[in-house]
């Protein structure tokens, strides 16, 4: 069973700001979640290994290339089906979606005093 | 007059080649019928101009001679993949105002193949839920009686379809997202082996189960729309360098001396009735066909929901940690210091059941419970894999089980209990922890006329074989023929 300050003190490390009046509620539906999976509890995994990938991948490993921002081609219709690796997004397409920026400049708070 | 908006895409193709009618009509048919539609709250943006700018660089193509399987086809994309220069919001309101700079690979294929996306599909905010209630822009309603819900969380996309308004769509499946869906709005959903499709360009949820497919009124559909997006790309590191077969080789095929899984473990008490009748004579029909019907047994399929609600918020909350309100998405107004901007931010931009999922991940994360929840959960997830290793390697060829334990539900009749919404997906999560390919056809309805999905499972890599038996049994059956009287 946890708490409704336990459920605070998670919030706070998850960088969520919970409703007073919803703290109480999902306090009730985290505890009900989390008796429910106890069940994994009653099964015996002595010399079971933890799956790490589903189909036994390892390390992927590719070539590390820069590329120029701008130059992968518009996919068009019947155009080449060839997948690109991915190109430098170009730095206005990133801006636009800032909250708030100066020029090239992300604006946030001020961090150290 | 002809419906050009619900066609199937072989009409569609036949209607362009003959010239009965161009790309631009079909994709006007397709925006004018979602609009109309618009009470169902399928779409959470329609892109008329970009998409009619498409039909007419496919109209020019069709002049000069080109074909192609689904070139001029219109399709819906869900919002949780990212389309460059068109708002992709994930269901969220944290990412109201979020234009992606690139699109998804699967979206680059599909512009590649002559399809024309006519807007963005609604959904359960950030893929968590099975009713698409979690939308921050509200409910999607089910086409077949829009008082219940469509599934989720893929809802829009699977609405889209079953109502006619294009003959596919892409949706996401981490626990049944397309499946489930699939099932309530009586049409046909794939979700691929884990890995067959590219992630790169897909928000991602739970990236060990997320995993994109095709919704589809019949069969052949379904399978041309899953050939178009299947793959291994450089850009996602878990996309699979398998080889692609032909899937529409696969329909018509007999299926005879094909031996069917029946698992036990989903067929139990819980299980409604009618849903349960209506699995049993789909099962008669396909034994009718020359299958040949196995009893086998998943003995940790019970534990799969407990294994899921540990790993999927455990991953959702890494996930979702860089929606911070700074380099994009919602930002908290006001001066305020750094860690208030975050949560301030967060708060306001995420629905309620993604705040709970984001608490659970980072308690089953926290130091004192890592070992005995996520490290508990990923050894019982290898022993779910095991199940199905066990299955198909001497038993049987294809698994065959209901979709869904329960009918469609009415809208708010579940929203208090989250755990017994959890529960819906008990048949479709271990496929998922799995990473096998899963489909659900439409095989009944239940007495109140809502639709009952039976699931298809195979072997890693083998969508081929459920394309087989899907489309053997939609040869016997006239369920996909079966359309919603809509109610606007």
């Amino acid at each position: 069973m946890i708490s409704e300050d336990d459920v605070k003190k998670l919030a706070n490390l998850a960088r969520l700001e919970l409703e007073p009046s919803f703290t109480p509620v999902i306090t009730s539906h985290i505890n009900s979640i989390l008796e429910y999976v106890q069940r994994l509890d009653q099964v015996d995994t002595s010399g079971v290994t933890p799956m790490s990938h589903v189909h036994g991948a390892t390390n992927v490993l590719r070539e590390d290339v820069a590329h120029t921002p701008g130059t992968n081609p518009e996919p068009t219709p019947l155009g080449d089906p060839t997948i690109p690796q991915q190109e430098m997004l170009p730095a206005e397409g990133l801006l636009q979606n800032v909250p708030d920026h100066s020029g090239r400049f992300i604006r946030v708070p001020l961090i150290v005093e | 007059m002809t419906d050009l908006a619900a066609l199937s895409i072989s009409a569609i193709r036949e209607g362009l080649q003959s010239r009965q009618f161009s790309c631009v009509e079909v994709t006007k048919a397709s925006l004018d019928k979602a609009s109309r539609l618009a009470p169902l709250n399928c779409f959470i943006e329609l892109s008329p101009e970009s998409a009619l700018k498409q039909a007419e660089q496919v109209d020019t193509l069709i002049k000069a001679g080109k074909q192609a399987p689904l070139l001029g086809v219109p399709v819906g994309i869900k919002d949780v993949i990212c389309t460059k220069g068109t708002r992709t919001t994930a269901g969220s309101k944290i990412l109201h105002n979020f234009i992606p700079p690139y699109d998804a690979t699967v979206v680059k294929k599909l512009k590649t193949a002559g399809t024309v996306s006519i807007g963005k599909l609604n959904m359960d905010e950030f893929a968590m839920g099975s009713s698409n209630e979690n939308s921050a822009y509200g409910p999607v309603k089910n086409p077949w009686n829009p008082e219940y819900v469509p599934g989720g969380s893929s809802g829009g996309s699977a609405a889209a379809v079953a109502a006619g308004i294009c003959p596919i769509t892409l949706g996401t499946d981490t626990g049944g997202s397309i499946r489930q869906p699939a099932s309530f709005c009586g049409i046909v959903g794939l979700k691929p082996t884990y890995g067959r499709v590219s992630r790169y360009g897909v928000i991602a949820y739970a990236s060990s189960l997320d995993q994109v497919g095709g919704f589809a009124r019949n069969v052949r559909d379904c399978a041309l729309v899953t050939q178009a997006i299947c793959g291994i790309d450089p850009n996602d590191a878990t996309s699979a360098d398998q080889p692609v077969p032909n899937f529409e080789a696969s329909l018509g095929k007999s299926i005879k001396g094909l031996r069917i899984g029946i698992p036990k473990e989903y067929f139990v008490a819980g299980l409604d009735p009618h849903i349960k009748a209506s699995l049993e004579a789909a099962l008669k029909t396909i034994e009718k066909l020359g299958a040949i019907p196995v009893e086998v047994t998943l003995p940790h399929t019970e534990l799969a929901v407990s294994v899921y609600y540990i790993l999927a918020p455990a991953e959702a909350s890494s996930n979702l940690a860089r929606f911070d309100g700074i380099r994009y998405g919602h930002r908290a107004a006001g001066q305020m210091d750094l860690k208030t901007l975050y949560a301030k931010s967060r708060s306001e931009g995420f629905g309620k059941e993604v705040q709970r999922r984001i608490l659970v991940g980072t308690y089953v994360l926290s130091s004192g419970y890592y070992d005995a929840f996520y490290l508990k959960a990923q050894k019982v997830r290898s022993l779910i894999v095991k199940d199905f290793q066990d299955a198909f390697q001497n038993q049987c060829d294809v698994i065959a089980a209901p979709t869904t334990p329960a009918a469609p539900f009415k809208i708010g009749q579940k929203l208090s209990d989250p755990l017994q919404m959890y529960l819906n997906d008990i048949f479709t999560i271990p496929v998922n922890l799995a990473g096998l390919p899963g489909m659900s056809i439409p095989c009944g309805f239940t007495p109140d006329g809502l639709p009952i999905g039976l699931q298809l499972i195979g072997k890693p890599w083998d969508e081929a074989t459920l394309f087989q038996v899907a489309s053997a049994y939609e040869g016997e059956t006239d369920w996909h023929t079966k359309q919603p009287a809509l109610a606007y």
